[in-house]
């Protein structure tokens, strides 16, 4: 059974309808999440903190190391070292929905990619893919490979930055000696199983080059971003924001000898992701062995989801109609896990599944209240939610914290009425349990696994395998973030070489030519991934302007504060969950290292995660709203 | 003795892009050879590898870098130029800027703090800093950052060709002292 909580059902052909007999089928009172961890409410938080003097308030105001404004307020038992409360808060204010209402489409493309200063070229195809399926116009082979190659080479940029810039640091022996020094003690003399494809003799010296500024493996990650910089611009003009990203392809000219040039660089992310593979399963098993208690940190429900990625050339039509079919012709399988298993990788089933709510953020309900609900149904005739993105309507109200009110900028998307957790491993997950890859020598999908065969550099030939985790948790994301840099490399390179064969049989062309149509009101989405997992971008058009367009981002999902039925977020749901590990009761040396491990882990990217408007359709002035204060105005 | 001189800021940033604007303005116009102008504001990690790939008998003696910051107590137009003392910030500081340059984050001062703890700049750094009025979307600045404009490309230019000139200003801290000042 795909829904367990909406009242969808299918019929004999599949086709989904909403269940007769249900008065009110997406009222918040009439479908409940089943089974959902709660937070305790902040009356009963309050209490515990009045009585007890070893439960303290936590507050990492900004948590460091991450993209953009996060705040994060805890609530911890220092007698049971436990987290208590957890509550993630999107402190700054932007906009990118109604920036875009009235405008052309194409603007898009240019707009929506200054979402984020990392991976602006996936909303730049985010939005093309919308704009191509509202208008009905199919990229040609060439286009959606090297399409799929810049995209590709984007996340080879991202996933080592995150690795060994932003989350590495919280493994080093810089801050483990301070937080854990028997920890590091014993890393001195932990043997490196993997020492001949990474180079480090014991773990303790891993850890010295994980430190910040210094670490060679810092410094080798910022080299590294340099290469698929380098191989990103041959393709897409500049980085962070492409120009050449269209409706209809790629307007890139592409010859043999960008081509090569492509290859040099991207050949060596081989190695690399061996060396990287290596170091995050000797540092994980490291840390198990360690202490089993490090299995808990950032853990949570392996409930996952992803619209997937990397389109097959000769399979993406850019019709809604058909996106149940291209989308699982992927390079990377869409798909939504709950429990750990995979429930569909169907992309009509995931896009009816999604609603946002904002019932904890800063912003005005656009439902109820007799509003008409704009679309019923999607393009093919499924039902869709109130609360589904093509519904939604932005209306931003700035106020002060309140836990029982509204705490963040953010907004807490559900699917089924579930929360869901968006990463780079999600993409591995549906792709090693769906078993729906195209043929292909490098990548090998065994129902439980991935199986990647990395070609021969100055390391020779290897295969590692990915194997789905027996526990979800911060380990397990960062492990799983260093395998999809490997997956990513060898995507890429199957396109390159299918791209190739385009090449050799004469044919050069990357995009369509198209036209908006200036009457009517069509509606598209584009199914994407960022390097952190998830991108949909929901486009109406009407009469050749955008009337509507709702981006949910990885971090919109990982971010999201606790919901109308007290279900936290994913962050807040594995730090609660995280016990504190750390080798002092001082709360003058206490740094709170498990749980900036637990929300580093998702690799949290906040200028992507929250979107305002203005009644001018312009930012007017950003709002940064400090955490501080949070006890004068919270229950 | 080879200048660069870098413009930092964003485009389309009203007062914010002061030091894009001058950095365009003198591109097109005539140096000596050992004079180079470029647009600097993007991810200050590459501008580390930027610096860096100049061959060692050539890399730059002296660097410009004019770009729009807000100090506090500063009133807006004024224009302030020194010569850094290059003193970097605690570790964290330099973790938080490289953070924000691999994150995207565009500013004069992690551009700095950035490029000398990775030794990519020279010994020389002089900065020009102007106090922007207002931080919104649009091409136009405001009146008093506006009415700077031509005085800080003429302050520039002299400080990239005349090391006399920049002999004379101030030894000082990031935002530091304001030798060279005018709000008029």
């Amino acid at each position: 059974m795909c829904f367990k909580n909406l009242p969808i059902e299918f019929d004999a052909q599949g086709k989904p309808y909403l269940r007769a007999g249900v008065a009110n089928p997406y009222a918040p009172t009439t479908t409940v999440p089943r089974g959902a961890p709660a937070q305790l409410t902040a009356e009963n938080v309050e209490q515990l903190l009045r009585r007890n003097g070893f439960i303290k308030e936590l507050d990492f105001d900004p948590v460091t190391r991450v993209a953009g404004a996060l705040a994060f307020h805890t609530v911890a038992d220092f007698n049971s070292r436990k987290v208590i409360e957890a509550r993630s808060m999107a402190t700054l204010f932007r906009g990118y929905e109604v920036i875009m209402v009235g405008r052309d489409p194409r603007d898009a493309i240019y707009i929506t990619s200054r979402a984020c200063g990392v991976c602006g070229g996936v909303h730049s195809v985010t939005s093309a893919m919308a704009i191509e399926m509202a208008i009905g116009c199919v990229p040609p082979p060439l286009g959606i490979l090297i399409r799929n190659i810049a995209l590709a080479l984007e996340f080879l940029y991202d996933h080592p930055l995150h690795l060994h810039l932003l989350a590495g640091p919280d493994y080093s022996a810089a801050m483990v000696g301070p937080t854990n020094p028997s920890l590091l003690a014993r890393a001195r003399s932990a043997e490196a199983p993997h020492a001949e494809v990474h180079g480090f003799r014991t773990i303790g010296e891993l850890m010295d080059d994980l430190n910040p500024l210094s670490g060679k493996l810092y410094l080798e990650a910022l080299h590294m971003t340099r290469i698929a910089r380098e191989a990103y611009v041959l393709i897409c003009g500049k980085y962070p924001h492409p120009q050449t990203i269209v409706p209809g392809g790629m307007s890139s000219t592409i010859t043999l000898s960008v081509m090569n040039e492509m290859f040099t660089r991207l050949a060596q992310f081989f190695d690399y992701s061996k060396k990287l593979t290596a170091i995050w399963d000797d540092l994980t098993d490291f840390f198990y062995t360690a202490n089993p208690a490090y299995k808990q940190v950032g853990s949570r429900r392996a409930h996952m989801i992803d619209s997937g990625i990397f389109d097959h050339h000769e399979a993406y039509d850019a019709t809604y109609a058909n996106a149940a079919a291209w989308g699982e012709r992927r390079w990377a399988t869409p798909g939504v896990i709950v429990d750990g298993e995979l429930v569909t990788t169907d992309l009509h089933r995931l896009n009816i599944g999604v609603e946002e709510f904002v019932e904890h953020s800063y912003y005005e309900e656009w439902s109820g209240n007799g509003q008409r609900q704009r679309f019923p149904s999607d393009p093919a005739g499924h039902p869709l939610s109130p609360y589904h993105p093509w519904n939604k309507v932005t209306k931003p109200r700035p106020q002060g914290q309140n836990w029982k009110e509204k705490y963040t900028w953010d907004t807490a998307p559900r699917w089924d009425r579930q929360s869901m957790e968006a990463g780079a491993y999600a993409r591995l997950w549906n792709t090693a349990v769906a078993r729906k890859l195209p043929a292909n020598p490098f990548i090998e999908s065994t129902g439980t696994s991935l199986k990647l065969r990395l070609p021969k550099g100055a390391l020779p030939e290897m295969e590692i395998e990915w194997k789905v985790p027996a526990v979800w948790n911060a380990f397990e994301r960062n492990r799983g973030r260093a395998y999809c840099t490997a997956f990513t490399a060898l995507v890429a390179l199957n396109n390159w070489m299918a791209a190739m064969d385009r090449l050799r049989l004469g044919d050069t062309r990357t995009s369509t030519p198209f036209e908006i149509p200036k009457r009517g009101e069509q509606l598209g989405v584009g199914f994407w991934g960022a390097g952190r997992g998830y991108l949909t971008h929901h486009l109406v058009l009407d009469r050749g302007a955008v009337a509507n367009y709702q981006i949910v981002t990885p971090s919109t999902w990982n971010a999201s504060p606790t919901d109308r039925w007290r279900q936290p977020g994913p962050y807040e749901e594995a730090v609660l969950n995280t016990p504190l590990l750390e080798e002092t009761n001082d709360p003058q040396r206490f740094k709170g290292i498990d749980i900036l491990r637990a929300i580093r882990s998702f690799d949290p990217c906040m200028p992507c995660t929250t979107h305002i408007h203005s009644d001018a359709g312009v930012i007017t002035r950003e709002v940064n709203t400090c955490a501080c204060g949070i006890d004068e105005d919270g229950a | 003795m080879r200048v660069i001189v870098a413009g930092v800021g964003y485009r389309n940033l009203r007062d914010h892009s002061i030091g894009v604007e001058v950095a365009d303005r003198l591109e097109t116009t005539t140096w000596a050879d050992d004079v180079v102008v470029e647009d600097l504001s993007y991810n200050p990690i590459a501008v580390v590898q930027r610096l860096e790939d100049e061959p060692p008998e050539q890399r730059f003696q002296r660097v410009v870098v004019v770009g729009a910051v807000e100090r506090r107590g500063r009133p807006p137009g004024t224009v302030a130029a020194y010569r850094w003392d290059g003193v970097l910030p605690a570790d964290e500081e330099i973790q938080r800027a490289v953070t924000e340059a691999v994150t995207g984050v565009i500013a004069l001062d992690n551009t700095l703090v950035v490029t000398r703890h990775f030794g990519a700049l020279p010994d020389e750094v002089v900065v020009v800093e102007v106090e922007p009025a207002v931080q919104e979307f649009g091409d136009t600045f405001s009146e008093v950052v506006g009415r700077q404009l031509d005085g800080v490309c003429e302050l520039v230019r002299l400080l990239a060709t005349r090391g006399d000139a920049v002999e004379q200003l101030p030894c000082a801290p990031l935002g530091g002292p304001t030798a060279i000042t005018s709000t008029s």
